[in-house]
């Protein structure tokens, strides 16, 4: 990958006085990836695109673009933004109100020197590839939403970048909107094959656009990874919850590992060990016998069965209540060991409150953590 | 690991080459302002403590200045003079300024946004135009009001404006009232209902709410617009030059302009008090900001739809009254300038044929005149064009320039703040007879810089404002497209904040051309604006060509004001 890194963070650190904001944070994004920093709001993950881009400079390391140094703080190396030559949309997408959208396009051109027919042809090339043609001339005040967001990423390709700066594009559109814009911008990469980095809290757009994601926490990157591998092998509690739905049964560690696989013995309200549910992975290191531990599924790895039919591996849970979401069926269940869980069932699954089910849960898509 | 081979390559960047240009040019303005904000206060100060005069080599040094104060009786009595015209002028101001504010912001008063508009229109009327016409009003032999009262027979009386009280009386009809009418209505009406209607429930009458409730709340607010109006009192001059100096009755602008212009001036002397009343501006501005700090939640900001009490039978009663202020406020100088330009012999009313229109005639003819309209426009123009640029660039370093000494800059445009105008005057007067700068002493261009100074610390608090409403992404996706930063200002930062700016030139073309305190001590026949020569007129009592200079000075600034509004002007704020 580093053969052909478009962009590269060599332990990049940034201080606000006393405050790390971000700490020591190495990446890499290749030629045509799209790359996701992906965390809860005040996590770095703006403050890091932000020294990408050059709007903030870091405190420590280093940043890379194409094989240039575009910020070393140990020597005195900061690239100003309007010399690296990045693509950038915005939160709020930053479309000049005083200008036209043809004119907002058409700025980083004129600052290139391009004039002319040229100026007005890649104008047109670039608001064509948004369908967006017709709107040339209104001023950029008049524009919707998804409108401005369409300007906005034109401006930033329309010098066709190597890399295009997302920030929080998505997360002031309604909720259709917000789909059929990443969708959008998903086929303009594809077709132009630039390379993205993109800054979202939402895990959806992160899963759904991402070639690979960094999951930051607290000014750290927790893990790296392709969405599924982030998904089904998650590094960390943080990254397990912070993305998707986790079932947790808490217990204690089983002794004797049956043919090789450790396992969560649940424990009833008087302590009397119940059943053993055991795990395929395991994030445990040198955790002994008895200690506590936490067993993790996904919701939609649970498979739902009457209490009365016989399954592997699993464990028996009171439903509280159901919940009507739309799609499908919320189901609020205190397992043995008293833990509460949230499951989801089809509409049709017919599971009515007070009813005691079984959950099985597969031993591959199970996973053991220290409590 | 190709691209990091090469970029290891980079060597260390050296220290000089690491400072930005525009980290330079930054500090360079901030170096000029600087100078001459701070030097002349330092000067003043300086000589405060020097016996030889500005410019004088070699310096003497001493304390003959400070025992001036101690010794000088007339001094002593300017002060004295000051401080009783203050609390005169600022006590009867400030009952009527609260009692217009709350009617026009909280009852169901008829027309109340015309009546707004006029006290703001007010403000902008020339002080020594408003003289001038309360001079045709109200002098005691030939005064309009005066005759009428006295059915035309000679004589004087009754009222004399040239006294204390007629002081008062042009300073309250003239800005006192209208700024703190200005500032108080926009405030009493930002106030949130909800406060006033839980007294109502409780079951308490309106004028019960008003004053257990209301004016309690509001005291923060209008001590807040009461230092300021105090501060501005300092700086009261061509009023009292006009009325005050022909029956001996001074200030301390008065004094120091007296005493500057006398053959052997007393520097050290006027240097000493001067120091005094920057020391008491400088307290009452402190004030100030400890009062609207504390305070800000006193005026919830907002858009709250205030419920009006309703007035009943006052409602007509109360309309005709503050009729009658827009016609004594506005009405009487507008009226009486224009007609004063159309007599023969300024106030003879009773002659045959008292009317002509010689004046304007020969006006245009007169070398001073045209001389000093084409100064006024030269003065005006550049002091438009310099405070425009010049203020809102540090606007923007104050607010978005990554400067080191951003907030030593900010401090900086406060200062002038707490300098009235006839000191700026003085401070510019002894910084340009130093050595260095003698060049441009007597020239157009110290005119320039003092009202550009003058005008800083409302400028740049308004530049700050409305940059502060721009998204920080708007300039940052220019600069991410390529833009450098020069571009970006230009491009992106001027053009959204052009409203501000239109503003921002016309006030400072309204005040190049009418304010006096600031320009007079630096002025000479060469360079004399309108205004000045107008003021020279008026002692000279020539009243008809003066009433010309008066009216053509008060339309301009009216019609400035009214285009300066149409951009989004609409006043200045106690905070």
């Amino acid at each position: 990958m580093t053969q052909e890194a478009v962009l590269q963070l060599e332990a990049v650190t940034k201080r606000y006085g006393d405050t790390e904001v971000v700490t020591s944070s190495s990446l890499a994004i290749g030629k045509g990836e799209v790359f996701t920093l992906l965390g809860p709001s005040g996590c770095g993950k703006t403050t890091t695109l932000r020294m990408v881009a050059g709007l903030e400079a870091p405190s420590g390391g280093r940043i890379i673009y194409e094989g240039k140094v575009m910020a070393d703080p140990a020597r005195g190396v900061f690239v100003p933004p309007h010399k690296r030559g990045m693509g950038m949309v915005f939160q709020s997408y930053a479309i000049w109100p005083h200008m036209t959208v043809f004119e907002n396009i058409a700025y980083p051109l004129r600052l290139r020197g391009v004039a002319g027919d040229e100026l007005r042809g890649r104008v047109e090339k670039v608001l064509d590839l948004v369908g967006m043609t017709a709107l040339m001339d209104r001023p950029a005040p008049m524009l919707s939403g998804g409108q401005q967001q369409r300007v906005s990423l034109c401006r930033a390709l329309v010098y066709e970048p190597d890399l295009l700066l997302l920030d929080e594009p998505f997360s002031n559109l309604d909720a259709k909107l917000r789909v059929q814009m990443r969708i959008e911008v998903g086929l303009l990469q594809r077709r132009l094959g630039f390379s993205v980095l993109f800054v979202t809290h939402d895990q959806i757009e992160a899963l759904t656009l991402s070639d690979r994601i960094a999951v930051m926490s607290a000014g750290r990157i927790e893990q790296v990874g392709t969405p599924q591998e982030i998904y089904d092998h998650p590094a960390s509690p943080f990254v397990r919850d912070f993305l998707g739905q986790t079932v947790l049964i808490r217990g204690t560690l089983a002794e004797g590992a049956e043919a090789g696989i450790p396992g969560v013995v649940v424990a009833g309200g008087a302590g009397e060990a119940l059943c053993v549910v055991r795990a395929g992975n395991n994030a445990l290191n040198g955790t002994t016998t008895g200690s506590a531990v936490s067993l993790s599924i996904r919701p939609e790895d649970v498979v739902l069965k009457r209490a009365d039919q016989a399954a592997e591996n699993s464990v028996l849970g009171l439903v509280e209540s159901l919940v009507f979401v739309g799609d499908r069926i919320e189901l609020q269940v205190t397992l043995q060991n008293g833990d509460a869980v949230l499951l989801n069932a089809p509409r049709s699954g017919g599971w009515a409150a007070g009813q005691t089910i079984r959950l099985e849960c597969p031993v591959g898509r199970t996973f053991l953590w220290p409590a | 690991m190709a691209g990091l081979g090469e970029a290891e390559a980079v060597r260390a960047v050296p220290l000089w080459r690491r400072i930005e240009p525009r980290t330079l040019m930054f500090t360079l303005l901030f170096a000029v302002v600087a100078l001459f904000v701070i030097y002349p206060l330092v000067q003043v100060v300086m000589q405060s403590f020097m016996v030889t005069r500005p410019g004088v080599l070699p310096v003497v040094w001493g304390f003959s200045g400070w025992e001036a104060i101690a010794e000088n009786v007339g001094l002593q009595k300017a002060a004295w003079n000051t401080v009783k015209l203050t609390l005169a002028r600022q006590f009867i101001s400030l009952i009527g300024a609260v009692f217009i504010a709350w009617v026009l912001a909280r009852t169901d008063v008829p027309g109340a946004r015309y009546f707004e508009f006029a006290f703001w229109l007010a403000f902008f009327l020339p002080s020594l135009s408003i003289t001038l016409s309360w001079i045709l009003a109200l002098e005691p032999q030939f005064g309009l009001f005066n005759q009428l009262l006295r059915g035309f027979e000679p004589g004087t009386g009754p009222f004399n404006i040239y006294s204390f009280w007629g002081i008062v009386w042009v300073h309250v009809m003239g800005t006192n009232l209208a700024i703190k009418v200005m500032i108080l209505t926009p405030t009493f009406r930002n106030m949130n209902s909800a406060l006033e209607d839980a007294s109502r429930i409780t079951g308490a009458s309106n004028l019960r709410t008003t004053f257990k409730i209301f004016l309690p709340l509001m005291i923060p607010a209008i001590l807040a617009v009461e230092l300021l109006a105090l501060l501005r009192s300092l700086e009261a001059f061509e009023i009292e030059q006009i009325l005050g100096v022909p029956i001996g009755l001074f200030v301390f602008s008065t004094w120091i302009y007296d005493t500057i212009n006398l053959p052997e001036p007393r520097f050290d002397a006027v240097g000493a008090i001067a120091v005094l009343i920057v020391v008491v501006a400088t307290c009452l501005i402190l004030i100030q900001r400890l009062i609207v700090r504390k305070n800000s939640h006193a005026t919830l900001s907002g858009n709250f739809q205030s419920r009006l009490i309703r007035l009943g039978a006052w409602r007509w009663p109360v309309f005709g009254f503050l009729l009658l202020m827009v016609l004594v406020i506005i009405g009487v100088p507008l009226v009486f300038s224009l007609m004063g330009t159309f007599m023969k012999l300024f106030g003879f009313f009773t002659i045959a044929d008292p009317w002509t229109t010689k004046h304007w005639m020969t006006a245009f003819n007169d070398r001073a005149i045209v001389q000093a309209l084409k100064n006024t426009a030269v003065l005006a123009i550049s002091t438009a064009l310099i405070a425009v640029f010049l203020h809102s660039l540090i606007a923007y370093i104050i607010v978005r320039g990554k400067f080191f000494a951003k907030n030593a800059f900010d401090l900086l445009t406060w200062l002038p703040f707490t300098v009235p105008g006839i000191l700026l005057s003085l401070g510019l007067l002894t910084l340009f007879l130093q050595p260095a700068l003698r060049p441009i002493y007597g020239t157009m261009a110290t005119l320039v810089i003092a009202l550009v100074i003058a005008g800083m610390p409302f400028a740049v608090q308004l530049m700050k404002a409305s940059l502060i409403q721009i998204g920080n992404e708007l300039e940052e996706a220019s600069w991410v497209a390529g833009g450098s930063w020069w571009r970006t200002y230009t491009r992106v930062v001027l053009p959204l904040i052009s409203p501000s700016l239109v503003v921002i030139g016309l006030i400072s073309f309204i005040a190049a051309a009418r304010d006096i305190s600031q320009v007079a001590l630096l002025s000479n026949s060469k360079i004399r604006p309108l205004s000045m020569l107008q003021l020279e007129y008026m002692i000279e009592s020539k009243y008809e060509v003066a009433a010309i200079l008066a009216t053509i000075l008060m339309f301009f600034s009216v019609t400035l004001a009214v285009i300066a509004r149409v951009f989004g002007y609409r006043g200045v704020r106690s905070s």
